[in-house]
């Protein structure tokens, strides 16, 4: 099983491929995680995205490569790999937080 | 000789060489009300793939026989149960020639008074619809697993669940499943369902293959020490041909089998009483399911009506309505057949518009809704959105489809 | 039906019907000496209440005589089950106080199959009998794969074969048991291929038991058929194809459809069995069992 520290949406893909997306945020940045259907269930993997939201509504974000966490999309093939990157990027979403906050702001 | 006279009944198991003191899954496990399994029993979160969903299922469903010839996307299940006669959970179990011979099998397994499994995706199940629909009349509870796939020309094995639609008037029992979870809970609830004496009908679970079978969604499971209760042949409108009470007269009597009065007025009272137990089968769905419909925001103006996939897809576009301010109602059909009429015609009657997304090309469940509701409601009942042949149905084509239906639908 | 399930009080003995009565003191349900073995005797046919008896077959239909020769044969009777498919031989057999299972066309092996095997997971401690009793079409046609994959799999069933060489039921149209150049019903040429030789593909699948018989010695049939359900019961596969003339396809006069029996017995359908190494041990361990029971007594 997964995580569910700060997981704040499960939900069919919407991509309407079948499959299930968790969604999981930290303050203003969090990941999305993605399981769709494969013809050989070997395969099937975590395709995880690290994401910024855009407002306060859950499902209102966009793809973010350009964090040190991921540069690209991830694949992970299984639950304790991808809960070890979870656990990892909750800790650097509250650094990155500290730290934007330190940037000047916009008047 | 493995099978003499008195031997144990997991023979095979024992052929295969277990242990002297191996004991099958299946005796370890205590039996357990339906209704205290379906409502009361603590349940385990796991995330898993629809067809292990199937597997935790037959698990827990005191299985007696399972015959399926492999098919995709079916195969992961039925290898699946495969595993689970090898573990002492089911007790018979093989491999057949071919969907009419499966179909047929299956039908003399539960003719002997067993708990029989089967399962099969689109092509597979044309191949054995006349074995098929002959079990109803023959008043066999079976339960099918019916993994969708493309049926039509050229070949494929997307999802797509327009072989439903050639199942409609059979007069077995139909249900279809949204996700992994509804194919965990609902071939348990339609075996209990298809074994009471005043429905003693096959069942049918689909679920819209792919999506669900090979992919992993989240799935609450009752503890694996707990079993239904087993099957009684004897309890049954039609008593199990096993030559311990009188049978069925059914395949008895030349009369019935000929041209005349007599077999006309046969068959024709018969086939009343298959389909009145259908409809008296919706009971125990209600007791078993919560319900034959899952209603989400009752009330609104906007209606989707969906089974299925389409739910899941529904569902976020309901929420994602919401998100913007709008109130969707939602309407989930857990059965097809008995066909959740008046629950339906509840509540959708103050709808304006009703949407009707399908994974098929012809629209079944359209007609199905438009059959029930015509006369009745003055909602505009749309035709869509439709995707077939393995496409897929993404939110926002529903999204669109309802933004459209409010400038056409005022 | 099992007389452990239903046993009447005796009480009410004088209202049973007259039928079952005569089946259980006369005929031969429950009556047999040993585990396996009728008492009832061919040769006293006529003289004991039999499975079946009213039939609306034709006359003179030598099917008829086979399957009341069958029913006779059967070891248990009470515990036993026919599982058979459209042709001529469902309108007797569906009328035999033996339960009848008439499925789809072609479907009797497949569901023997299952029945078997369930029957087997309910009953661990009483042997239940099924046997497939279906026309030439029935098997060798539609039903080939079914017939084929249930001898490949060994199921535990048998398997007898009406063979009047045509669809009788449906009005002459030719089989594949149908003999090569025989001008019938969709052969107006004449058959093209062969008789399928039934026979050979049960011996190369592995069938335990084989036989080859016409209704010709009334006790050889019954005696065939209570070798074949046992090695069934306890060995593996087995099959008996009958030649049961069909009078009215092959135009053969009423009073001649015995002398028809014979001559093709004689040309082309003599007795013969095949027995696997395993079925002979345990057909003469039962045999050498009930015979030192007769000398016993």
């Amino acid at each position: 099983m997964l995580i569910e520290n700060n997981l704040v949406l499960t939900r069919s893909d919407p991509s309407g491929m079948g499959g299930t997306q968790l969604i999981y945020r930290v303050k203003n940045y969090g990941l999305t995680a993605v399981n769709r259907p494969q013809e050989e269930i070997s395969q099937i993997h975590w395709e995880v995205e690290i994401i910024k939201f855009k407002d306060n509504t859950i499902s209102s974000f966009e793809v973010c490569h350009t964090t040190e966490l991921a540069k690209n999309t991830l694949k992970f093939y299984t639950d304790k790999s991808l809960n070890e990157f979870i656990e990892k990027s909750f800790q650097y979403f509250e650094e990155l937080d500290s730290l934007e906050k330190m940037l000047p702001q916009d008047p | 000789m493995a099978n003499v006279v008195g031997s144990s009944v997991c023979r095979t198991a024992v052929d295969e060489g277990k242990p002297e003191d191996w004991v099958p899954g299946g005796e370890k496990q205590k039996i357990i009300d339906p209704m205290k399994m379906f409502h009361e029993l603590p349940r385990e979160l796991q995330f898993i793939t629809g067809s292990e969903a199937a597997r935790e299922s037959m698990r827990r469903a005191n299985i007696d026989i399972a015959i399926a010839y492999p098919i995709t996307p079916q195969s992961e299940s039925m290898q699946q149960a495969g595993y689970l006669y090898d573990e002492g959970y089911i007790k018979e179990y093989y491999r057949a020639e071919e969907e009419i011979g499966t179909f047929s099998a299956i039908s003399g397994a539960s003719r002997a008074g067993v708990r029989s499994l089967t399962a099969t995706s689109g092509p597979g199940l044309m191949r054995g619809m006349e074995a098929i629909s002959s079990w109803p009349g023959a008043r066999t509870p079976i339960i099918m697993l019916n993994m969708c796939r493309v049926i039509n020309t050229p070949l494929a094995i997307q999802p797509d669940n327009i072989e439903m639609s050639f199942m409609l008037n059979t007069g077995i029992l139909m249900l279809h499943a949204e996700n992994q979870q509804d194919f965990y809970d609902f071939p348990l609830a339609a075996i209990c369902a298809s074994e009471q004496v005043d429905v003693t009908l096959p069942a049918v679970v689909s679920v819209d293959g792919f999506f669900c079978t090979h992919a992993r969604g989240p799935v609450k499971v009752t503890p694996e020490e707990y079993k239904l209760p087993p099957r009684d042949g004897w309890r049954s409108a039609v008593p199990a041909m096993d030559n311990e009470n009188p049978p069925a007269r059914i395949s008895r009597d030349a009369p019935i089998q000929k041209s005349n009065f007599i077999s006309y007025h046969m068959h024709s009272s018969w086939q009343q009483e298959v389909f009145a137990a259908v409809e008296r089968s919706a009971k125990y769905f209600r007791k078993y399911l919560g319900g034959l419909t899952e209603i989400v925001n009752p009330g609104a103006e906007d209606f989707i009506v969906a089974s299925g996939c389409a739910v899941s897809q529904a569902r976020e576009a309901v929420r994602q309505e919401g998100e913007q301010g709008r109130k969707v109602g939602l309407i989930k059909l857990k059965t097809i057949r008995p066909f959740p009429t008046e629950e339906l015609y509840e509540a959708v009657k103050g709808a304006k518009r009703i949407l009707i997304p399908e994974f098929n090309q012809a629209g079944w469940l359209h007609k199905e809704v438009c059959s029930v509701l015509y006369g009745r409601t003055k909602g505009v009942i749309k035709n869509g959105p439709r995707v077939y042949g393995g496409m897929t149905m993404p939110t926002e084509m529903i999204l669109e489809w309802l933004e459209e239906f409010r400038k056409e639908v005022k | 039906m099992s007389l452990e399930t239903l046993r009447p009080s005796p009480a009410f003995k004088d209202v049973l019907p007259v039928e079952y009565k005569d089946l259980v003191e006369h005929g031969p349900y429950n009556n047999r000496n040993g585990k396996d073995k009728q008492t009832v005797k061919v040769t006293d046919m006529g003289k004991f209440k039999e499975v079946i008896e009213e039939h609306p077959m034709c006359a003179g239909c030598a099917m008829t005589l086979f399957i009341r020769l069958t029913y006779i044969g059967m070891p248990n009777p009470e515990h036993t089950i026919v599982v058979g498919t459209a042709g001529c031989g469902r309108l007797a057999i569906s009328q035999a106080s033996v339960p009848f299972i008439y499925g789809n066309y072609g479907d009797t092996n497949a569901v023997a199959s299952g029945l078997k095997r369930g029957l087997e997971v309910r009953f661990p401690n009483q042997a239940k009998d099924v046997v497939v009793m279906a026309g030439d079409g029935g098997l060798i046609d539609i039903g080939f794969q079914g017939l084929m994959h249930s001898w490949f799999r060994r199921e535990k069933f048998t398997t007898i074969m009406l063979d009047n060489e045509v669809y009788g039921n449906t009005g002459g149209q030719e089989s594949g048991m149908t003999n090569h150049g025989k001008v019938l019903k969709m052969a107006p040429r004449g058959k093209f291929g062969d008789k399928v030789d039934a026979l050979g593909l049960a011996k190369v699948a592995g069938v335990d038991y084989i036989a080859r018989l016409a209704p010709t010695n009334p006790a050889r049939v019954a005696r065939t058929v209570r070798r074949a359900i046992m090695v069934a019961r306890e060995v593996g596969s087995s099959y008996i194809q009958a030649y049961t003339s069909c009078n009215i396809e092959y135009s053969i006069p009423t009073p001649d459809v015995m002398k028809d029996a014979f001559e093709i017995e004689k040309e082309r359908y003599g007795f013969e069995e095949i027995i696997s190494p395993a079925a002979k041990e345990y057909l003469d361990e039962v045999e050498k069992k009930a015979k030192k029971k007769k000398t016993d007594r």
